[in-house]
């Protein structure tokens, strides 16, 4: 018969990743965590849930942070629901959004709405500043990953804008 | 209509439970107040030591071993201090009981009293009891201390029980407080849950920054009154723990009104004592002009001269803009606080008022953006 002292006494020692250890993990925004950092982040963050047609947050409303999906699926939206909503992402598990009102006090520029029951992991910029006193280095980790971010971004919109302007200007030669 | 009857529903139903809330907090109080007030005061200790902390955390990556190094070096300063402090005074004490017998002590009094009822001015005279001499006054003062001796020692039993109790309050909020927080802030509905996250951030800043301000003035107090201790020994006073006298006075200085004059009587005491005997201290005159025996009223002088500089330029400055409240306001806190607590209302009158100016501020954001949330 087996002992059920020691895996009693050592229990947890050897446990799993949490769940929501697992979901940040997969979040650029902490890249370069050690699982001690991804510990302590875990501490930080807040778990909520919404209901289908839940308003995570709605356009032009003030910002306080990012979310990250643990569960469930996030639309988000420019416009209103009652005919002109545009549609501008459907974002599921792993997937984050709203990562901007971390550096800034602009309100949000889109709605985001759950399209089914979902769990999601809340990280704002009161929890950014808390960890900038007691843990610089993983706050310093978040800042330059998000501005790293931010310029791979601002390079591909650069791209983008570029491709438009020689197609535009490719258009107007032959028309000429 | 259906509408309408159902705001009627609901306004009977909120009036109800508004009557039923505060019946029950009028009840329930007596029992809590003691237990609120502890919670209030060890919130506020947590908050000063809060970044520490949180600093020492993260440099020993131990939450625990943070707080238990912070608490034990506070309580470890606040030991040398009054160790010190009660070592240094009681040395004073016993020099001075060699010094000085019961019988010169007596006439001494009875000298100075003469002397200084000689000394003031005719239609002022009139004013000061004819009760009794000094001496006489000095024994009824102390037979009253001793008859109050059984109070007193009750009243020290419950202060140490209520310290304790603040000290263990205080290393759980410090442990636990990050989770406590975000454990506070679970319970706001998602509707409201970015809006309670700021309130609560704009709180612990206003509420840190002005514990922050007082500290300063406090400090600054007890620097300027060390300054002036120092141009009083120039001047002959005589005066012995300066550094403790100023420290002291910084801290009373916390206790709006009251502490100003709670710093002055270790100084006064002390230049007494050191005094006593002297003659030229005895006969000294304040600008050559009014009498002020050991140096009585060059000290009080000094200190409302701090009090002074403290008050109209430093606390208003420092205090004032921690908590981004107009001069004007913080006074009005302060009656207020002071005529529904006493000083400990006044002591809590300026984060009190800092708070409520959040809380405002945020329903006037909440209100303006209500259609956002």
């Amino acid at each position: 018969m087996k002992n059920a002292v020691w895996p009693n006494l050592f229990r947890g020692w050897n446990r799993a990743e949490s769940d929501t250890v697992y979901t940040l993990r997969q979040v650029p925004v902490f890249k370069g965590f050690t699982n001690r950092e991804f510990n302590e982040l875990e501490k930080l963050v807040h778990h909520r849930n919404y209901s289908l047609d839940d308003f995570v947050f709605k356009n032009r409303a003030p910002g306080e942070g990012m979310y990250i999906i643990m569960n469930g699926e996030i639309k988000i939206t420019i416009g209103t629901r009652t005919g002109d909503e545009n549609v501008l992402a459907n974002l599921k598990k792993g997937d984050f959004f709203g990562e901007l009102a971390l550096f800034d006090d602009e309100p949000r520029s889109a709605n985001a709405i759950a399209i089914e029951d979902s769990h999601l992991i809340g990280f704002f910029t009161a929890d950014l500043i808390s960890l900038q006193e007691r843990n610089p280095e993983m706050a310093n980790k978040i800042l330059f990953n998000l501005g790293g971010m931010l310029g791979e971004r601002l390079r591909s919109t650069n791209r983008l804008l570029i491709e438009a302007q020689k197609g535009s200007d490719s258009n107007e030669e032959s028309a000429d | 209509m259906k509408n309408q009857q159902t705001d009627y529903f609901q306004l009977i139903y909120r009036l109800l439970l508004g009557v039923v809330g505060t019946i029950f907090i009028w009840f329930i109080w007596p029992f809590v107040s003691n237990v609120i007030l502890m919670l209030v005061f060890a919130f506020l200790f947590t908050t000063v030591l809060l970044s520490s902390v949180d600093n020492l955390e993260r440099k020993i990556h131990s939450r625990g071993i943070s707080v238990l190094l912070i608490t034990l070096g506070v309580l470890a300063g606040i030991g040398i201090f009054i160790g010190s402090f009660i070592s240094q005074l009681s040395a004073q004490a016993t020099e001075f009981s060699s010094r000085v017998d019961p019988t010169t002590l007596t006439s001494e009094f009875k000298a100075l009293g003469e002397r200084f009822m000689d000394a003031i001015p005719g239609f002022a005279s009139g004013m000061v009891s004819s009760g009794g001499d000094f001496a006489s006054t000095l024994t009824k003062f102390i037979n009253t201390v001793i008859d109050n001796l059984a109070s007193l020692a009750s009243a020290v039993g419950s202060f140490v029980l209520n310290v304790a109790m603040i000290l263990i309050f205080t290393i759980i909020l410090l442990a636990e407080y990050h989770g406590f927080r975000k454990t506070l802030v679970g319970y706001v509905s998602n509707k409201y849950f970015e809006v309670g996250l700021r309130l609560i951030f704009n709180i612990e800043k206003s509420v840190s920054s002005y514990l922050r301000g007082q500290f300063l003035s406090a400090a600054s107090v007890a620097l300027m009154s060390v300054i002036g201790l120092i141009i009083l020994n120039l001047a002959g006073a005589n005066l012995t723990l300066i550094v403790f006298i100023g420290i002291i006075a910084g801290l009373a200085n916390l206790i709006p009104l009251i502490g100003p004059f709670v710093g002055m009587i270790p100084a006064i005491m002390i230049a007494f004592m050191n005094n006593l005997g002297n003659e030229q201290a005895v006969a000294h005159m304040l600008f050559g002009v009014l009498p002020s025996p050991f140096f009585i009223f060059d000290i009080i002088l000094m200190f409302i001269l701090v009090q002074q500089i403290e008050g109209n330029l430093i606390t208003p400055t420092l205090v004032g803009k921690s908590v981004g409240l107009h001069p004007m306001l913080v006074m009005i806190a302060l009656i207020i606080g002071g005529t529904i607590l006493g000083p400990l209302g006044m002591l809590f009158a300026v984060p009190a008022t800092g708070v409520l100016k959040v809380i405002f501020q945020e329903i006037a954001f909440v209100r303006r953006n209500a259609h956002l949330l």
